[in-house]
Formats: structure tokens, sequence, C-alpha cells
């Protein structure tokens, strides 16, 4: 990755930044206050939080350390069901995309869960795994290996005849044209779909603890925030999560830019 | 040619091959070839008159739907690196180095690395790229690419060569300088080499026996002994009998017009 997209990147965050600064200046005294939620009125609500109440904010926040357990706790829980997921969904997708015979096996399952929403499962999962972390992790893990499984199998589908059959006229067995061949050919798709997993992870751990909250978790922050309703508190907590997931698709992009450094790139 | 005690190193005996599908393509037809040990044999016609499927063939990836194709007697059954098959299509690994590219049919053999390493040296500096050893292959032209690919295929050291088309994307100067690399190679290995091409003169400048196959489906049409003294050079090109052949063998692949 270069620096011009690097500083393209951060022009943007900081622009839209800018803007909403913007926003919030201009509207804190022109947007209104007291908001009909239904049943009742909300008073004193900051539609447009300007920078002051989210520095306020944030500061308890971080001081209350709710913030940082929070990350800590959600974050623990993205990395394992990354890792489980990745693990079972790319070994699942070399064996599938492999042995044409498994294919037509795994096929229907692969469609129910790629399009079975995380939130539909949840429920099941939570009676079958418990309240605890089991459950949010193999919700996560279910989703990834979804994702991770339909890259390595799409890769190992993909790998050109070409390089087969060259492997194949220079002798090689079927363990050393998958070691040496196959493999390296599916990883770009195999990270390409890792990459995506990232951000579903997030997206998934966010849902289910929102809806099956316990604190801490950032998930838990906002449903909180919700509750009250305080959308300085909301803000943090969508903020924090949109850093993490940054974060995460950047590692992600490394990593794949590291193993594909052999591809033609265009500029 | 009279029938000796050894077999031909290649045999290709009434050789039909249709492919299926929704245009269902006789490729190759009665088609019989005899190939001698040591023996440079270029294979010429028309697009799409089956050098390809015959090469894919001899390389053990097609059976025959008809006739029989042997390798010093022995029955073709499936590929094999005795007779190193270099694709038309680029087909050099691209997430390797041009070593690892060069040393692949070894690690298949089961060589060590010490003496892969000691024949990837060689090889790579015979074509010249000592500097690219440890480079991608995005870093090589197209030319270069090839001449990996031919080498890699050279490293197993066997004893026939396939090659499909391999010049057949680059311009006229890099061809002539592969060309007269794969002539010195030749030379100095004394492979026996079936040579895919719709280049007349490249046929002739490299080999011992210009094969002329028929449109589609592709047989034996005519057949050339090119007797020019070796080692080949520039001016070979131009020499009367050069030119003789030349004119003959345009003739025979239906280039003169008629």
């Amino acid at each position: 990755m270069s620096w011009v997209r690097a500083r393209r990147a951060a022009i943007g965050l900081l622009g839209f930044a800018a803007l909403y600064l913007l926003a919030s200046e201009i509207g804190q005294s022109r947007l209104p206050d007291r908001i009909w939620m239904g049943a009742h009125y909300v008073e004193n609500v900051k539609l447009l939080p300007t920078w002051r109440a989210l520095v306020e904010e944030g500061t308890f926040l971080i001081q209350s350390n709710i913030l940082v357990d929070s990350i800590a706790v959600s974050t623990r829980r993205v990395v394992l069901g990354l890792l489980l997921g990745s693990v079972v969904g790319i070994l699942l997708g070399l064996l599938t995309g492999a042995a044409s015979r498994l294919e037509a096996l795994a096929d229907p399952w692969v469609t129910f869960f790629r399009f079975t929403p995380a939130l539909a499962l949840l429920p099941l999962y939570v009676i079958w795994f418990g309240y605890g972390e089991s459950s949010k992790v193999l919700l996560i893990a279910t989703n990834v290996a979804v994702v991770t499984f339909l890259g390595a199998h799409q890769g190992v589908r993909g790998v050109r005849r070409v390089y087969l059959d060259a492997a194949a006229a220079l002798g090689a067995d079927r363990w050393l044209t998958f070691r040496k061949v196959i493999l390296p050919a599916a990883f770009p798709s195999i990270l390409a779909s890792f990459r995506v997993a990232t951000g579903l992870a997030w997206v998934t751990i966010v849902v289910a603890e929102l809806i099956n909250a316990q604190m801490p978790s950032l998930g838990y922050l906002l449903a909180l925030a919700g509750a009250y309703p305080r959308v300085p508190n909301m803000m943090i907590g969508l903020a924090t999560i949109g850093a993490l997931v940054l974060v995460f698709d950047l590692l992600a992009l490394l990593l794949n830019a590291w193993a594909t450094r052999w591809m033609e790139r265009a500029a | 040619m009279t029938a000796g005690a050894t077999p031909p190193v290649l045999e290709a005996t009434d050789v039909g091959y249709g492919y299926p599908g929704p245009t269902p393509t006789q490729a190759l037809e009665g088609l019989s070839l005899e190939i001698q040990d040591s023996e440079f044999v270029a294979l010429l016609g028309p697009v799409g008159c089956g050098k390809t499927t015959l090469l894919r063939i001899f390389a053990g990836f097609l059976r025959p739907s008809k006739g029989s194709v042997r390798c010093a007697g022995a029955s073709i059954d499936g590929p094999g690196w005795q007779r190193g098959y270099v694709l038309q299509e680029e087909s050099i690994f691209p997430w390797m180095t041009v070593r690892q590219n060069v040393e692949f049919g070894l690690l298949a053999k089961g060589l060590g690395p010490d003496e892969q390493r000691k024949i990837s040296d060689e090889l790579i500096e015979l074509i010249g790229l000592t500097a690219f050893a440890e480079a991608f292959p995005k870093e090589l032209s197209t030319g270069m690419s090839k001449m990996v690919e031919v080498v890699r295929v050279l490293a197993t050291d066997p004893s026939i060569l396939l090659l499909d088309e391999p010049f057949g994307a680059l311009d006229a100067q890099t061809r002539q300088r592969m060309q007269d690399a794969l002539a010195r190679l030749w030379a100095q290995r004394r492979k026996t080499v079936l040579f895919v091409t719709h280049d007349a003169e490249e046929a002739l400048y490299l080999a011992d026996r210009v094969v002329v196959l028929s449109p589609r489906p592709g047989r034996v049409k005519a057949s050339f002994t090119v007797g020019l003294p070796r080692p080949r050079s520039f001016e070979s090109r131009f020499s009367a009998e050069f030119l003789g052949l030349k004119r003959r063998v345009w003739e025979a692949t239906g280039l003169d017009g008629m």
C-alpha cells in the first residue's frame, strides 16, 4: 500500500470529522432537545453532540475503565471467533475444492449458512452453548467459517489449468501439487475472503452483544446508551467499533499484501 | 527410413482425436508420425489443425480416441517428466521465484537442496538470468518467462522435449535470440525435440525435419528433411537451400495462395 493511498484515506476520515464538528456546532442551538419517544418525551437530548460533549463523555468512559474493558472483551471474542472460524472454514474449503465429490455434498449447507443471518442463529446458540463466551465466539466462528470456506473453495477451484498441467508434466505428485501450486494459487482468494470475514466478525459480535447484552462489551455499551438514551455515549461506541474495524481491516490488508507480493499489481 | 532394432522415441500410429461438446470437432484423423532419437522435428500447420492436440497426446494429457501413441515402445498413459512439456500458454508459477520455478521438477524428483541449487544455478546462467534468480516472474519479460519455462523442463533432464509454440508471443528480434538459445541447448544436450510452430522459417531454422499437417482434421501432409549444416546462423536463413526449402514448405502449407 502506498503513502498516497494512506494519505488520501486520512484526508477522507479527517474531512468527515471536520464536517461533523461543523454540523454539530451549527446544530447546537437549532436542533430540538426534546424528543417524543412513542410513549414519553425525552428531555435534554443532544442529537448531534459537540466535540466538548464527546470529549467529556469519552473521558468518563475511559476513566471508568468501561470503554477499555469493553474493547478488550469484544476484541477477544472477535479474535477467537476469527481464528476458530477461519481455520475450520479454510480447511473445509481446501478439502472440498480439491475433491470435487465433496463439493456437491457441502454445497447446500454453504448456501444455507451463507444466507442465514447471524441473529437467527443466536437464540439457538444461547440454548446450546449458554449465555457465556462460547455462544458468541461460536456465532462469529460460524459466519467467518462460511465466508472463508467460500474463499478457499473458490480459490482452489479457480487455479488455472495450465499450472496444474505444468506441475503434472514436471512429475509432481498430488501432495506436492497441492502444497506448492494449488495452495499458493488459492491464497489471494483465501485472504480476500478473510478480509471480508474480519469485517463481518465485528458486525456479528456487536449485534450479538446488543441482543444478548452483558457487561462489559461494546454491544452492551451501545444497548445501554440506547436505553438512557445518551447520544454522546452512542457516538463514542460507534466510533470505537468503527476504529476497531478499520484497524482489523488494515491488518488483514497488510497480510494480504504480504502474501500476494508475487502478484502483478495494478498501480 | 529403415526400422531399426530400437523403436522410435515417439510414435503415433493412425491417431484420431475428437473434442466432444456443443461443436464436436475432429482435431486429428489417421495421423502417423515417427520421431527418432535425438531428432529435432518441427510440426507446422495452420491454426486449428491439431498441432497442440497431438503434442498434448504425446505429453500424456489426452488419450487418442483412435490409434495409439508410444514412447520408446511403451504406451503413453499419462504425463511424466521424461517427456518434458512446455505449454503454449504462459505457465511459469508466478508465486515462485525464478529459481524455485526451475527447481520445481527437481523437488518432485526428490533431489536434495544442494543438488537442486547446482542444477538451477547452471540453467539460470545458461539463459542469462542469474541476476533475476531470486526475482518473481512479474519482473520478467514474456521472453524471459518462456525461457524459464523451457529450462524448468530441462532441469529434470528429460530425454524428450515437447515444445508448443514457445516463442509465438515474442517480437522478431527476441524470437531469433530465443531460437539461437534453444539451438545451442539442443546441440549441448542432444534431446529428442518435437517443436510446434506456425512459422515456417522458425521450423526450418531449428529442425532436422519439418512435418506439415493438413487443416482439420490434421494428418501428416508433407515432411521435409532439412539438411542445412549446424550450427546454423543468421546467414543460414538466406542460403539458397534454406530459401528453396522455405518455398516448398510454404507451398505445402498452402501459403503460396494456391
